[in-house]
């Protein structure tokens, strides 16, 4: 295991045996056998570990589902269902840290700069996908608006994790179904809709038939 | 554990206020509906109820199938009751049966991991995330183990939880279909509630299908799948895939009589030895858990619903259809008590009254039991079950329900397996697994 890899799980065991971050840089590096000058050289603080552990849960997940076999058959919005689920499955298994990790984060560095690097892997996977789906036809491609199809996303995911941390069924089935309910309903409005309809109506309108429209 | 309660209590109403909307939603068109309905009659006075009926229950339908779940088994349970329900909404309740939006592919493979372990793709040879059908409160999915077929059945999630609350909204609403008022039937829904949430339990489910088979695998010309506990969890199913059609598609391929009658006899014999002979039955006859097989023998693929007839039901009960019962006066009427059909402050009138009332029910009921061969194709008997339930529906005395609580899945059951008998217009042996008090009387 490389240093980097050793210090990040040596830290995520300290926060769960002892439910708080170690006292100092130097107290945890000396447990870890190195100087506090070499730790600075891996990070630039105990919340940089916490950064990098979520950017890395996310790029698992991702791999995770790209390496499932039936990935290839899925549509773009059950591509983004499965991420959704894979990335929730790996946070289940690190209920405790998680949590710790987002309260933490909550009072000194902010939870966007927590999700900083996360949110890149998130953003680049869902362009992808999100691209997919406006070439096959799957999703309808608006000016301006479909480019922020992957936001609508990330806002999705930070209300299932969110949902998830207060959910108290068995086995997080609850999770399940928010996560089933709520990426259906952000797909089905990337999907063609009404909306498009009366829109593309207003403007043949506009043309066609003399109307001024009042904007 | 406050906490959690706490935690509960919060999110069940989301959901529940979500749920009546639907509900509000279509009591508004079917208000619609009677506008509509009597402003076509101002014009036309010839317009019958039938049109008005049917615009309802597709309304109804219609966002029954939105909620999914106990919903949609409560609609499938009111559409068993022909007799009870005018046609037109037994036609539109007889969809439910088939369709269900599906869940999406990923979903299935989480639920996999988390109660298998592993995904589909690795338990199994072959797994088509596409569902073939719909289950009511799951869908099912076709799968390949060592060359072997598989019908892989996976439960919606969450439909346990909320079950309980579905039916507190389907109860009024429900019941002004039916025209009775929700107070009296609430010991009923509890039996109702009981058996859904059995329905749920898909481990119970399996051990019951197993037993079940074994029992009856003596009887001709049924065949069962065979289950694999080992593949099954409490949300999925697996079991063998028989291959075949539904009760529609069959009837579609113009069977011969004789043919008619094999399926017809192999239903009268599956039942009845199970009322008769292991006194618990499978209580959902509606078409979609039967399959006829190529060969011409019937596929059972449902043992969801399983009542058990307890014996101070069963004797005087059956009792009351033995040959020659009805003779007895004072006999009768100590099993219409026993049965609370008749109750202890009833006035001599009301006793004469509902003893009338039974006598023909049940003697309807019996009717089949009378000679030791049944012909269901004619309509005459249905059209009198059919008017006898209009007939009882509109009197106020029946209001207020009477009898045990065993009789709505024992009448679903019966009046089911004639409405199955009737659409196969079936001829049967009636006299092969009979009612057995004669010795307890």
């Amino acid at each position: 295991m490389e240093i980097k890899d050793q210090l990040q799980q040596s830290y995520i065991e300290h926060i769960l045996h002892h439910g708080e971050q170690p006292k100092t840089v130097f107290l945890f590096a000396r447990d870890n056998g190195i100087t506090e000058e070499e730790f600075y050289g891996y990070f630039g603080s105990f919340e940089s570990i916490d950064i990098r552990i979520w950017k890395g849960l996310m790029t698992d997940a991702i791999s995770e589902v790209r390496s499932q076999e039936v990935w290839t058959e899925y549509s773009s919005r059950e591509k983004a269902l499965s991420l959704f689920y894979g990335f929730m499955e790996l946070l289940k298994s690190k209920r405790s840290f998680i949590t710790f990790s987002l309260r933490n984060a909550k009072a000194k560095i902010g939870l966007s700069n927590l999700f900083e690097g996360m949110k890149q892997e998130f953003e680049l996977f869902s362009a992808d996908v999100i691209q997919e789906g406006l070439e096959s036809g799957e999703l309808t491609d608006r000016p301006f608006f479909a480019a922020k199809y992957k936001d609508a996303l990330w806002i999705q995911l930070g209300f299932v994790i969110n949902f998830w941390l207060k959910d108290t069924s068995a086995g997080f089935d609850k999770t399940d179904e928010a996560i089933e309910k709520g990426v259906n309903v952000t797909y089905n409005l990337f999907e063609r809709s009404p909306i498009d309809e009366l829109f593309e109506y207003g403007k043949f309108l506009a043309k066609n038939a003399g109307i001024k429209m009042p904007f | 554990m406050i906490r959690k309660n706490d935690d509960e209590q919060k999110s069940i109403p989301t959901s529940k206020v979500e749920r009546s909307t639907q509900f509000v939603k279509t009591g508004f068109k079917i208000g619609g509906n009677y506008v509509k309905h009597y402003s076509k009659k101002l014009f036309n006075s010839n317009i019958s109820r039938d049109e008005l009926n049917e615009d309802n229950a597709a309304d109804i339908y219609s966002s029954l199938s939105k909620l999914k779940g106990s919903a949609l088994k409560v609609a499938q349970m009111l559409s068993m009751d022909k007799n009870i329900l005018p046609k037109a909404y037994v036609n539109q309740f007889s969809q439910s049966q088939y369709n269900a939006p599906p869940l999406s592919g990923p979903l299935i493979v989480q639920t996999f991991r988390k109660l298998h372990g592993k995904t589909p793709e690795k338990i199994f040879d072959k797994f088509d995330l596409r569902s073939s059908n719909a289950a009511s409160i799951g869908q099912v999915h076709q799968a390949e183990l060592d060359g072997k077929k598989l019908a892989v059945k996976i439960q919606y999630p969450g439909v346990g939880d909320s079950i309980s609350s579905d039916l507190k909204l389907v109860k009024p609403f429900a019941f002004r279909l039916i025209g009775m008022s929700e107070k009296e039937l609430d010991v009923y829904m509890k039996e109702v509630e009981e058996r859904l949430l059995e329905e749920t339990d898909y481990e119970l489910e399996v051990r019951r299908s197993v037993e079940i088979s074994k029992a009856c695998a003596h009887l001709e010309n049924i065949v069962f799948p065979t289950y694999y506990p080992e593949l099954s969890s409490k949300r999925t199913i697996t079991m063998d895939w028989i291959e075949g059609l539904h009760l529609k598609e069959y009837l579609e391929t113009n069977p011969s009589q004789e043919e008619r009658n094999v399926i017809g006899q192999a239903l009268w014999d599956f039942y009845n030895f199970q009322q008769h002979e292991l006194r618990a039955v499978h209580a959902d006859p509606h078409p979609g858990n039967f399959i006829i097989t190529h060969d011409g023998k019937l596929g059972i693929i449902d043992f969801g619903c399983i009542k058990e007839l307890p014996d101070d039901f069963y004797y005087p009960f059956f009792s009351l259809t033995s040959e020659g019962f009805f003779n007895d006066k004072p006999k009768t009427l100590q099993a219409f008590r026993e049965l609370e059909m008749i109750h202890e402050k009833d006035s001599p009138a009301e006793v004469e009254f509902y003893y009338d009332m039974y006598r023909q029910m049940i003697g309807l009921f019996a009717k089949p039991y009378s000679s030791d061969r049944f012909d269901f194709s004619g309509t005459e008997f249905f059209e009198h079950i059919y008017n006898y339930g209009e007939m009882i529906a509109k009197m106020p005395e029946f209001k207020q329900a009477r009898g045990v609580k065993h009789f709505i899945y024992i009448n679903r059951t019966n009046f089911g397996l004639y409405n199955i008998l009737h659409e196969l217009k079936a001829t049967v042996r009636t006299d092969t697994y009979v009612p057995q008090v004669n010795l307890e009387i």
